[in-house]
């Protein structure tokens, strides 16, 4: 007994060996092999936003345009492959850069937050907002409260939070505290009020950090947060599902609204920027990357990594 | 209505135990007729649903042809919510393909650990096991998923690298069958050991009086005898290989086009497929995926009518 | 004993333990992974907190009185301290691998002691900052917010150079599973409730009571056929007819805990059928027949003779059944849908600790150590189930015999 458990234990610890030996295994990098292209899904926000970003808008919601022998991942596949694969490709939002993988310079501009405030880092999105049409909220308290927190957007303490989210604001002037007056709704006891959000999961993270942030400076009002893509941002607040049990007040676009999706006047707007980086594995010796390039990687052109002029 | 009061009159003039016998069992008849009702309120559901890409035309895209549907080599060509050119005879293949090849690993190893765990090993070790095998099965998948792109992509990617092939970041056939093959080995494992447990001792007994070692005993009395647990066991291996999703689609590679065979190609299964993008709720390509459900069905349903066969044949040459 | 049979022999028990070794090999890579990826986060105070971090607003009326409390001595090289202000802040990370500054020195004069409520309409109220609180920015009157992402050292530095200060936002520690967990063993609680009795009741009415006729048959392949489907369809199945249907009979009014686990039920159904079937197909005739002869009618025969005696079964199944309960997500996600709560009703939305984990999952970036420390605790959950169960049944069995 004793001792099958030592041998057990013996191989378990022989095999992690194993693996850890082959994941330092060191090879240079072979410009001569294949590239392998990783991408989002077709309902993906950030994936219209780097195609459309890159020339290739067509390939948005088209996989058949796309170089074959393509593999489909969800963000955070994409961020783990890159630190496997060696000859792999992908795209991923500013924020979620880290060091594990090679952020790529675009049109010779680094991905910086400073680079994408002073427009110069082209390869951006907008983050957009939707709220239901007036007089569509059930109560008006409901109706007020949520156009206060769009209002607070706008506001030096909004942006303070989507900056530190790692989104880029739009540029705000005023704060909070100027403007509260206008919100009497805020005064109240708001604690029975559910305010519903919803749309783009990019913009999930900063939506929790707005509404969590603003709750206590309006009522305590109670925030759910069920963020299922853009597509549904203005579908649940406005379009087809405005009355089903997954309807929305706020919903999120992490792309710009289609012609479909134009709502009441004054119910929709912008409230940050963000970009989106080509990334590599760190061993491969690219280092800055050409609009051109990028969509002749995607479209199949060019198929192995000389074929790029650095 | 004479028939009822006759019924009455015959369930009246019983006595109380009797009665009592007839109630317990119509609530019995009832719960059984209410599980066996489930299945038929899924596949009218997704019926309807499904069949609506074949018959209206989809908001002016038009039909889908169920024939180049269902022998298709390309998921979708166009672009999404704007073509109706689905076909998903590719991934019919790659799914049967891969459930196969994940039930030839974890079928013998589940089995014989099973066998282990039931007669060989030491009594405290066959509990530590069957905890171990108990534990296991209610890992979420998604953590078999993280597994899976944290590890088995890894080794996969190293090891063709080894052998000089460059692996797609290591998704492929090989690594979802080796996750799929982690994943219902402890279903099988579980269910094959309570079907060994349950045989006979006195069949083993007369085995080893026979003069049978007990190793001849246990593989081909033991096992023998066990063949319709063990078969039970592998159409849940199965069934929970053409199902997963979620650890499938973190490590298939979502390929769009195919059949592929090769062990290191990138794959997609019907799961997968139905899985990707189920965000959007309108629109055709919402709906598609209740066709691809059907088609899911139907392969199931196959799987099952053969292993069953198979199992009753296999089950009528018993030692018993 | 021929040489051939001998080496036959070994060759069979060679196989068998090579095979039991691979499962052994591969099974416990995977709780190693769970564990090493896991264990650096898991403590209690994660199973009792909130999830959602309590936000606080903090400003000042009128002149400050600075602190005068120099720096402590006892200050490590990655705490910065302002004596202005009587405060020191580090940079550390919260649950889910964000950067966070948190409080780790407050001296007892320090201003950030003598605050108003901002968030309150009563301007008297006032709030205090703790050790542990976590800041979450400072901005000023006429000077750029001092924000997390820069850190500590900064945020020092930036209040070492101002007198007065417009708002101080900070917040409790958030990322706890409470809610989660909560919403999980009431799940348990609800889903057991509906499919124990159906699945067990149904198992027996087919090998105790059923006539072995086509109907028979028909019923017995219709449930095999459920083991197959997937459980995205089941969720679909949810979505579709349990949601709607409790929100009619309840007071719901959208996906709930509810329709959460009667979808769940559905897909239990067949594991449960199977394992009692299995170990009532065990019980010898003898004992029914033995139990009828006595004078026992068929009730009392099922009750009281051949239902103890499957006992180890329904265990097994109900162990399977919390098993999957626990480890289901595909199907939960339609039918309950993906909202943490710390709030937990069984009429409203709330998360599974594995919808919790694709919730998490899903952020951009995921969070791989919180995920696999769910992922832990789930496996301690079932570990004491699993050990509570087999106590139980022991006394039980004990018990009858």
């Amino acid at each position: 007994m004793r001792k099958i458990i030592i041998i057990g234990l013996t191989l378990i610890s022989a095999l992690y060996l194993v693996g850890c030996d082959n994941n330092q295994l060191d090879t240079s990098f072979d410009a001569t092999k294949s590239i392998t292209v990783y991408t989002r899904d077709t309902s993906s926000g950030t994936r219209t936003g780097f195609m459309n970003g890159i020339g290739f808008g067509d390939a948005a919601e088209d996989n058949s345009l796309l170089v074959s022998g393509f593999v489909t991942k969800d963000n955070t596949g994409i961020l783990t492959a890159m630190k496997n694969d060696e000859y792999g490709i992908g795209f991923i939002s500013l924020a979620s850069l880290n060091n594990t993988v090679k952020g790529l310079a675009f049109n010779g501009v680094e991905p910086t937050i400073a680079n994408v405030i002073n427009n110069t880092y082209s390869l951006k999105r907008p983050f957009n907002y939707v709220i239901r049409a007036d007089g569509d909220y059930g109560s008006l308290d409901k109706e007020n409260l949520t156009k206060a927190f769009i209002a607070f957007l706008g506001t030096i303490d909004g942006s303070d939070i989507i900056n530190d989210k790692g989104a880029i604001p739009l540029s705000a002037t005023g704060t909070w505290d100027d403007i509260k007056a206008e919100h009497n709704v805020c005064l109240k006891d708001n604690s029975n009020i559910v305010i519903k959000f919803g749309g783009s999961d990019s913009i999930e993270k900063i939506a929790k950090a707005l509404s969590s942030a603003f709750a206590p400076k309006c009522g305590g009002f109670i925030a759910e947060h069920d963020h299922t893509g853009s597509s549904d941002g203005f579908k649940r607040t406005q379009g087809s599902e405005k009355d089903s049990d997954n309807a929305k007040d706020v919903g999120f676009a992490s792309r710009d609204f289609k012609d479909t999706e134009i709502g009441d006047i004054g119910t929709q707007g912008q409230l940050a920027w963000d970009a989106i980086v080509a990334i590599v594995n760190n061993r491969n010796t690219l280092n800055a990357i050409t609009q051109e390039s990028l969509k002749s990687i995607y479209d199949g052109t060019y198929k192995v990594w000389e074929d790029i002029n650095q | 209505m004479e028939k009822t009061l006759e019924c009455f009159k015959r369930i009246l003039g019983k006595s109380k135990k009797e009665n009592i016998d007839i109630l317990i069992r119509g609530i019995f008849g009832i719960s059984a007729l209410i599980s066996a009702s489930v299945i038929i309120i899924i596949i009218i559901f997704i019926t309807i649903k499904g069949v609506t890409p074949f018959i209206s035309y989809n908001q002016g895209l038009g039909q889908v042809n169920i024939f180049r549907f269902l022998t298709g080599r390309v998921w979708l060509d166009g672009a999404a919510f704007s073509s109706s050119l689905y076909g998903v005879g590719f991934i019919i293949i790659n799914t049967v393909y891969i459930a196969l090849l994940s039930l030839m690993i974890s079928m013998p190893i589940g089995v014989l650990t099973a066998l282990f765990i039931a007669k060989v090993a030491p009594q405290r070790l066959s509990i530590f096991l069957r905890t171990v095998v108990e534990l296991l099965s209610a890992i979420p998948s998604i953590v078999y998923g993280l597994f899976g792109s944290g590890v088995i992509l890894v080794l996969v990617y190293n090891f063709a690298e080894l052998v000089g092939i460059q692996s797609k970041g290591g998704n492929s056939v090989i690594a979802t069958v080796l996750v799929l093959s982690l994943m219902s080995l402890p279903t099988i494992t579980a269910i094959s050991e309570v079907a060994i447990r349950s045989v006979g001792k006195d069949i083993e007994l007369g085995s080893l009086a026979l003069g049978a070692t007990k190793t001849q005993t246990n593989f081909k009395v033991v096992l023998a005898s066990a063949k319709s647990g063990i078969f039970a066991s592998a159409i849940l291996g199965v069934g929970r290989a053409l199902g997963e999703a979620t650890a499938v689609s973190l490590v298939a590679g979502n390929s769009k086009s195919g059949p592929s065979l090769g062990l290191f190609d990138i794959t997609s299964t019907l799961t997968s497929t139905m899985l990707e993008g189920l965000k959007e709720t309108t629109g055709l390509d919402y709906d598609i995926r209740f066709s691809v459900g059907i088609v899911l069905m139907i392969v199931i349903l196959l799987t099952n009518i053969i292993l069953n066969y198979v199992k009753r044949k296999v089950g009528s040459v018993s030692v018993k | 004993m021929s040489n051939k049979r001998k080496l036959n022999d070994i060759f069979y028990q060679f196989i068998t333990y090579i095979s039991a070794l691979i499962s052994v090999l591969a099974l416990s890579s995977i709780f190693m992974f769970v564990f090493i990826k896991g264990s650096s986060l898991l403590d209690f105070g994660l199973l009792f907190n909130d999830y959602h971090e309590k936000y606080y607003n903090g400003g000042f009326n009128g002149d400050i009185d600075f602190s005068l409390t120099p720096e402590p001595d006892n200050l490590e090289a990655n705490e910065f301290y302002s004596s202005m202000w009587g405060i020191a802040l580090k940079d550390a990370k919260d649950r889910e691998g964000n950067a966070i500054i948190i409080v780790s020195y407050i001296s007892k004069d320090s201003p950030f002691s003598n605050m108003y409520d901002k968030n309150s309409v009563d301007i008297e109220s006032s709030i205090v900052i703790k050790e542990g609180n976590i800041v979450s920015k400072i901005s000023y009157y006429d000077k750029p917010t001092s924000l997390t992402r820069y850190g500590a050292e900064l945020m020092i530095k930036d209040l070492d150079t101002v007198t007065d200060i417009r708002e101080v936002v900070y917040t409790s520690l958030g990322g706890g599973i409470r809610g989660s967990l909560l919403t999980t063993l009431f799940i348990i609680g609800l889903t057991l409730v509906l499919a124990l009795p159906m699945g067990i009741f149904t198992a027996i009415y087919l090998n105790e009571f059923a006539k072995k006729n086509k109907i028979t048959n028909l019923i017995r392949s219709l449930i095999e056929t459920l083991t197959g489907v997937p459980s995205i369809i089941y969720g679909l199945m949810g979505l579709a007819v349990f949601v709607p249907f409790t929100i009619a009979i309840t007071k719901a009014d959208s996906a709930n805990l509810i329709s959460g686990s009667m979808t769940l039920a559905v897909i239990l159904l067949p594991i449960i059928i199977r394992s009692t079937e299995e170990s009532l197909k065990v019980i010898p005739d003898d004992l029914r027949t033995a139990s009828l002869a006595l004078g026992a009618n068929k009730t009392q025969t099922t009750f009281r003779a051949v239902l103890p005696s499957a006992y180890p079964g329904i265990v097994t199944a109900t162990l399977l059944a919390v098993g999957r309960i626990i480890g289901e997500s595909a199907a939960l996600i339609f039918a309950i849908g993906t909202a943490i709560k710390d709030d937990v009703s069984i009429f409203g939305r709330s998360t599974t600790l594995s919808v919790h984990i694709w919730s998490l999952m899903k952020d951009e970036p995921a969070n791989i150590e919180l995920a696999s420390t769910i992922a832990l605790i789930i496996l301690i959950i079932v570990l004491a189930l699993n050990i509570l169960v087999k106590l139980v049944s022991k006394k039980f069995i004990t018990k009858i015999v």
